[in-house]
């Protein structure tokens, strides 16, 4: 599918000063003052302003032929077609906004491109959704009193569905680089790590790890040169948030790269991302090309002295990658096999240099914790686990998608309100949590609140936030082998007990599935993983087993079903089914 | 570019696609092997062992290091693809709603798992690990330039079936 580029804003666009290398701060200043003259000017002047979210999973489901639909209807009107990316409602694509004189934005959901004449004649208003950013309008309600968007709080997705994700113009107006400005000028580094640790940020990337902590020693190391990487591999089979705030907007990763630079001063920023998603690459690079045009990168930053250098990498599928010191090895153009620590990569990273490695999430949060102070950052969340967390949910829910929701929200309130609960016609049987890193949730263990500390005593964990919802069709035996398969697949090999182990337990686990399992291969099982888990190298293997342990201990009657009565439960495993077929794909 | 296969790939295009990536020194180099690759397969399918001994060449390394990075990152094929190519997700909402059933029915009425070409030469597979990003309409694939959603085997059985009846696609 080929996809058709934006168009400028047309006649708003002349307001627009030159845009070459901004020479100094009042260059900068300049610019931002027009672009947000030309921000304001497009929501108040008496024009029709259509907006389609375009992402990688609407371009599934026809946003880029609607988005060509609108400009066709449309040209040579004076209206403004807008091609902005999906806002996290996977359920409402492909969606186009319309703001018509006098009106507030109106969403409307689920239009096909055939639709597209009729709705902006008007004719399909009882598919009009809500409205953005404001209250009721002529009987449609606010689009933030729908289930899906009243419990979130959007601090990264705030211009995400909103602006234009290649517009630096669009960023610009909203914010983007008023932070990195500040450290360029206004602050010191001291400061800036000051209200990153004050926030009580901590790494999005899994670990949560403090943020500041890590770019405190990582201001300190002396070698030189120093980089800063953004990891956005986002290789898990589970998690979809990182390629989204690509998507939509670019910049702001970016400019929390570029302060992470000035601040613990790193030469060169990295942000390597995952080679699975062409469409968040090639949003970055613009994002990235038009920085380094307004001089936002390279030499002498703004004429403050400062000089940062950056590069755009990109995965090859090999889910390992996401580990720091993978990661590494993988831009020096080795195999992504991780290594062990000490030394740790702030100390020697990318070329042996210091490194401070951090999620996109985590990095995208900065701006802001710049921009309005740690100590507000800090109040937002819970004790241990403070800010927003981005949250994606698989499996058959109704209104499925990635929101931006407080840390320490229920989990309940996750499933059943945000995400509409389950389809019609599945019953919840559990919630993975933690990807393949950790076990599932039961329905009875859904009012903990979900943070980084709350779920670990059940077995689950929050990881990157990524939640998959399984229902009755799904048999936890053949559910606990596709992670083990998956970990199998993606140990890199180096060490014996993930290389060796791994495969072990997926021939125990089938052996169970076949019906020729018995009591032993249960103890077998938890015995193997102890092993796994003590002896590997690096976090794929110690945590490999633990899907497998954690389904083991919440559904222990439906493993014994398969041993002791020879059923499978849900008619999935291959005792139920041909008892030759042993199913040899993972 | 075609998609048929073919058992070598023209070198005169490697030799251009790789004149546009200009190391300034030898760790930029070392760091651009990967992004070259990427070039190649994305271009053609598949990297062969000429195409991979240009980049070493042209990269200052040895062929060696560059088939230990093609066998291990999962994106890279040392093989032609068929005449379409399909990418089948294996994330975690498509687990959760089928694909399974998917990748066993490819296995059972195709002859073909991960990384396969049909014995006709029509179809090759990746099963994705990750996941593709259009979790809500699971199991799903991407096939050529399309994508399709919500897919059982049956449903699976006609979309193939309809490209291989219009044949390959004429650019990739
Ligand atoms: C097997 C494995 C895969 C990982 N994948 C990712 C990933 O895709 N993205 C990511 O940000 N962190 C990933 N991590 C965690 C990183 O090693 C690291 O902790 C993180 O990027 C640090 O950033 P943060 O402190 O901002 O979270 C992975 C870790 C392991 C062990
Ligand atoms: S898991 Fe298949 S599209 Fe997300």
């Amino acid at each position: 599918m080929s996809r058709t580029h934006a168009t400028p804003v047309n006649a708003v666009d002349a307001r627009l000063p030159a845009s070459g290398r901004l020479a100094d701060r009042a260059a900068f200043e300049a610019f931002r003052a027009a672009a947000t003259r030309r921000w304001d000017d497009l929501w108040s002047v008496e024009r029709m302003v259509v907006s389609v979210g375009v992402d990688s999973s609407s371009l599934a489901k026809g946003a880029v032929e609607v988005l060509a639909a609108c400009r066709r209807e449309l040209t040579g009107s004076d209206a403004v077609v807008r091609e902005v990316s999906g806002n996290g409602a996977l359920w409402m694509e492909p969606w186009v906004e319309i703001k018509r004189p006098g009106q507030p934005p109106i969403v409307y959901a689920n239009i096909d491109p055939s639709e597209v004449p009729a709705l902006l004649t008007g004719s399909l208003e009882e598919r009009a959704l809500g409205v953005r950013d404001g209250d009721a309008f002529g009987g449609i309600p606010a689009l933030d009193d729908h289930p899906f968007f009243r419990h979130q709080e959007r601090i990264v997705l705030r211009n995400v569905g909103v602006i234009e994700p290649e517009s630096i113009e669009d960023a610009i107006a909203r914010g983007a680089y008023s932070a990195y400005f500040q450290v360029l000028f206004e602050m010191s580094a001291e400061e800036a790590i000051a209200e990153v640790t004050a926030s009580g940020l901590r790494g999005r990337g899994g670990a949560g790890f403090p943020a500041g902590i890590k770019w405190e020693s990582g201001r300190k190391a002396k070698a030189r040169p120093k980089f800063v990487i953004c990891n956005s591999h986002e290789g898990e089979p589970n998690v979809y948030k990182d390629r989204r705030i690509h998507e939509g907007d670019p910049h702001r990763i970016l400019e929390g790269i570029l302060i992470a630079c000035v601040v613990c001063g790193a030469e060169r920023g990295y942000n390597y991302i995952g080679g699975e998603y062409p469409l968040a690459i090639q949003r970055f690079r613009k994002a990235v090309a038009d920085a380094e045009r307004l001089g936002l990168i390279g030499q002498d930053v703004l004429g403050s002295g400062k000089s940062v250098a950056f590069r755009v990498r990109t995965g090859g599928g090999a889910y390992i990658c996401g580990e720091g010191s993978a990661l590494m090895f993988s831009i020096m153009g080795v195999r992504g096999q991780p290594r062990t620590k000490p030394p740790r990569s702030v100390e020697e990273g990318i070329w042996k240099r210091p490194t401070i490695a951090n999620n996109t999430e985590t990095l995208a949060n900065i701006p802001d914790i710049i921009t309005r102070g740690g100590a507000w950052f800090a109040g937002i969340g819970t004790e241990g686990s403070k800010g927003t967390k981005l949250m994606t949910v698989q499996g058959p829910v109704k209104t499925m998608g990635l929101v931006e929701v407080p840390m320490g929200i229920s989990l309940r309130t996750l499933v059943e309100d945000v995400w509409g609960g389950m389809r019609d016609g599945s019953t919840f049987k559990g919630i993975q949590t933690g990807g393949i890193s950790a076990g599932p949730l039961r329905d009875d263990h859904l009012d903990i609140p979900v943070d980084f500390d709350s779920m670990t005593e059940l077995g689950g964990m929050l990881g990157s936030g990524g939640f998959v919802v399984f229902d009755q069709t799904v048999c936890v035996v053949d559910f606990a082998r596709y992670m083990t398969a998956f970990n199998r697949y993606e140990s890199c090999s180096k060490c014996v007990p993930c290389r060796l182990g791994n495969p072990a337990l997926v021939e125990v686990i089938d052996r169970i599935r076949l019906g020729r399992g018995s009591l032993a291969d249960l103890a077998l099982l938890e015995r193997t993983s102890k092993h796994i888990i003590e002896l590997s190298l690096c976090g794929l293997g110690q945590v490999a087993p633990m899907p497998l342990l954690g389904m083991m201990k919440m559904y222990a009657e439906e493993f014994r079903a398969h041993i002791e009565e020879g059923v499978c439960p849900t008619g999935t495993c291959p005792i139920s089914v041909a008892p030759s077929a042993l199913v040899a794909a993972d | 570019m075609s998609l048929s296969p073919s058992t070598e790939i023209d070198l005169a295009v490697v030799r251009d696609l790789l004149s546009h990536i200009r190391p300034n020194d030898d760790q930029e180099a070392q760091e651009l092997i990967l992004a070259a690759l990427q070039e190649i397969n994305e271009h053609f399918g598949w990297v062969s062992l000429a195409a991979a001994r240009l980049v070493a060449e042209h990269l200052g390394t040895t062929e060696n290091r560059v088939y230990g990075l093609l066998t291990f990152y999962a994106d890279f094929r040392t093989e032609p693809r068929g005449k379409h190519f399909m990418l089948v997700c294996h994330g975690m909402s498509c687990y959760a709603l089928g694909s399974q059933r998917l990748v066993q029915h490819l296995q059972d009425g195709y002859g073909i798992g991960d990384g396969d070409t049909t014995a006709d030469g029509e179809l090759t597979i990746q099963v994705v690990n990750g996941c593709l990003g259009v979790c809500d309409r699971a199991p799903f694939v991407k096939l050529d330039h399309d994508f399709h959603g919500d897919l059982t085997p049956d449903r699976l059985d006609a979309v193939l079936g309809q490209a291989f009846s219009r044949g390959a696609p004429g650019e990739r």
